[in-house]
């Protein structure tokens, strides 16, 4: 009684307080609206002033990475990267883009300074839109689930700097493949073949290099077919046939359920070297196997989204034998996650992924961005955070990530424990 | 009856008769003829683009201003108004288009070179979604009955004499479970909405107002659309630009947006 008594006076005191407040602005103010309607639009920015079909960014980064299982020792992180996109227009059914980023690092492997051509092609379509095609070096990406894609069958290989582990932002880094894609498309679908050749035989380490051979190391096609089976329903269906390999077939499906729910999955079948034998060398030991992700995106009136995400791999190994092998053959374990990271493929048998961003969290403008990837098999997780806020042209953002798990677990077997880093991106 | 009935009876019914049909009185196939008088009113029948720079104010403050450019037309089969919406500013948003035919929502981001499917509580976090209260034919997706005629405060705060109608979802592409529409008793202009979830509660507030000439026909170039959470949240949308365009059906598939550069 004691201490409800205070607590119930004081409610009460809130409560009156609220009547009085409420009323006075009711008396003050009949028309709730008049403020809303007193204001002013912004003056109008034409589109054309607003720099065309040029996109820039600048990025600067700064951090700090701590070793695993060497005490308190730790590195310092530094990143320099412009970013630049443009696409145009030349003529009424002609369009050329350019997409290139430049990446400053510190520590670094190889050449400090690494530029990654995105693309470059020229496309042309139809006045109807109901034909087109694309030379060049194009960034063909497949699949709907968000961090493992089974069918996107042009991801081996793109990646030439890995600075981030945000699996969107892995996407836009990366390298297009050399190609000619034609595609014909209709209300509720489209049909594509893209042909893309060999052109170098062997990846390039070098700084400033195109890296063809990264992307077109051999003669690969892909025939994709897109259908709209409803409002709340597509899928896509690939087949995908590489000079020396077996032909792949893929599949992948989004729907809606509901107001706040997506549901994506995706499977692809093939016959090809584990990630092992590839990580060995070994390209002729073949087995059949399948890749799947499986997930759902649900997001709340709150201005958070939620995504739960499952993916398999029968092309890596289970725990079990990256256990054994971590034991057995180091310097195979090292070469089995670099393999694997190269194909950006799922180094685990099975995998969950959590993602989740809320939106104007606490403050407008201020994102929040969580992912977490476990491995159920030997329990080790990867842990991402990141707060970003927006200002008009520029973003701060703060990340930091965490690997957990015991040795030879996949992310135990991570160089780094844990890193910070503090990043700012101007957009012109 | 009537022979016996006085003349003076005759002369007031007729006079009532007369006035009575004098008053709008609509059954549920006019004030569905009217709705669809104001969607003509609100967007060209025609296929078009319009830019849409949005102004967001905070208990009276500006903070926030963005640019999208928005691309409808309506489709041969079925019927269905569908958009583009490209996101013009800010820059870091530049080039990223949002393709709605309906619930069928996609957002492509030219960075990860991805179409990705959305759902429709996902779209209404971003500010795309007060499009939907500028460029979206309610005839389609709603079933009207007029609730009755009222004067209300117009955007520009004058008094109009309008016709409220009340507007239920009937069809899976409706947005909102029930709208409250105020047209102009006049001419069928749109002047105030509101929009409604399932649970009743209301989600944002819209005064249409600058009627302006645009495409041949006088139209709303501003809206005002008050947060029915926060109603110290509160977005100006400007149209400008209007142009008719040839928008061909293919650009409206989803496996068009990465090709879809309009200028």
């Amino acid at each position: 009684m004691i201490v409800t008594q205070p607590r119930r006076a004081v409610v009460v005191a809130l409560a009156l307080w609220a009547a009085m407040t409420g009323s006075a602005v009711h008396a003050a103010d009949p028309d709730p609206d008049a403020g809303a309607l007193a204001l002013e639009s912004a003056p109008i920015d034409p589109p054309a002033a607003s720099g065309g079909g040029l996109k820039l960014s600048l990025e600067a980064a700064v951090g700090r990475a701590w070793l695993r299982g060497q005490g308190a020792e730790h590195r310092s992180l530094r990143r320099g990267s412009v970013d630049v996109v443009y696409a145009t227009r030349f003529a009424p059914q002609w369009q050329f883009v350019f997409s290139d980023r430049v990446d400053a690092l510190h520590p670094h492997d190889g050449d400090a300074t690494v530029n990654s051509l995105r693309e470059l092609y020229v496309g042309w379509q139809d006045p109807a839109a109901q034909w087109a095609a694309e030379v060049g070096r194009v960034n063909l990406r497949q699949g709907p689930a968000l961090g493992f894609n089974p069918t996107d069958f042009f991801r081996d290989g793109a990646l030439r700097v890995s600075t981030t582990v945000n699996p969107l932002l892995v996407r836009e880094y990366r390298l297009g493949s050399v190609m000619v894609r034609a595609q014909r498309m209709w209300a509720d679908g489209s049909l594509s073949v893209a042909l893309s050749p060999e052109l170098d035989d062997r990846p390039d380490s070098e700084g400033w290099s195109a890296d063809l051979g990264a992307t077109n190391a051999r003669d690969r096609l892909l025939l994709s077919l897109s259908t709209r089976w409803s409002a709340s329903t597509s899928s896509q269906l690939h087949l995908y046939a590489e000079r020396g390999g077996r032909p792949q077939v893929g599949a992948s499906l989004s729907s809606l359920l509901g107001d706040a729910t997506v549901l994506y999955a995706e499977w692809a079948w093939s016959r090809e070297p584990s990630l092992l034998h590839r990580a060995q060398g070994q390209e002729s030991a073949r087995q059949s196997g399948h890749r799947a992700a499986a997930g759902l995106t649900y997001s709340t009136s709150t201005r958070l989204s939620l995504t739960a995400e499952l993916e398999y791999n029968d092309f890596a190994l289970s725990s079990n034998e990256r256990k054994a092998l971590a034991t057995a053959a180091p310097a195979l374990f090292g070469a089995y996650f670099f393999e694997a990271q190269r194909r950006q493929d799922l180094a685990a048998r099975r995998s969950v992924m959590l993602y989740a961003k809320q939106t104007d969290a606490v403050w407008r403008n201020l994102d929040l961005t969580a992912l977490v990837r476990t491995n159920p098999g030997d329990r080790s997780t990867m842990g991402w955070l990141e707060v970003r806020y927006h200002f008009p042209n520029v973003d701060l953002s703060l990340q930091a990530l965490q690997y957990r798990g015991r040795a030879g677990s996949e992310y135990g077997s991570s160089p780094y424990r844990r890193s910070v880093q503090a990043l700012a991106t101007v957009y012109f | 009856m009537i022979r016996n009935t006085p003349p003076a009876f005759h002369r007031r019914a007729c006079v009532i008769a007369l006035a009575v049909s004098a008053l709008p009185s609509y059954g549920a196939a006019d004030a569905q003829a009217i709705l669809a008088a104001s969607d003509a009113i609100r967007n060209p029948s025609r296929p078009f683009s319009v830019t849409v720079t949005l102004t967001e104010y905070q208990a009276g403050t500006q903070v926030d201003t963005s640019t999208l450019q928005s691309y409808s037309r309506t489709l041969s089969t079925g019927g269905q108004f569908v958009s583009l919406i490209r996101f013009v500013k800010p820059a870091r948003d530049a080039g990223k288009v949002m393709l709605k035919a309906g619930a069928d929502l996609w957002f492509y981001d030219p960075g990860t070179k991805a179409s990705i499917r959305i759902s429709p509580q996902q779209r209404l976090l971003g500010q795309a979604a007060n499009g939907d209260v500028v460029t979206v034919n309610f005839a389609k997706d709603y079933t009207a009955t007029l609730a009755g005629t009222e004067e209300i405060q117009d955007g520009e705060r004058k008094l109009r004499r309008s016709n409220r109608l009340k507007l239920e979802s009937s069809s899976d592409d409706a947005t909102y479970a029930q709208v409250e529409l105020w047209l102009d008793a006049d001419n069928h202009r749109p002047l105030k909405a509101r929009f409604f979830a399932e649970s009743g509660r209301v989600l944002k507030t819209a005064y249409y107002r600058r009627y302006a000439t645009q495409l041949g026909v006088e139209r709303p170039t501003e809206t005002v659309i008050i947060d029915g959470l926060n109603p110290q949240s509160v977005t100006l949308l400007r149209m400008s630009d209007y142009a008719a365009r040839d928008l061909p059906t293919a650009w409206f598939n989803k496996d068009h947006l990465p090709r879809f550069q309009p200028e």
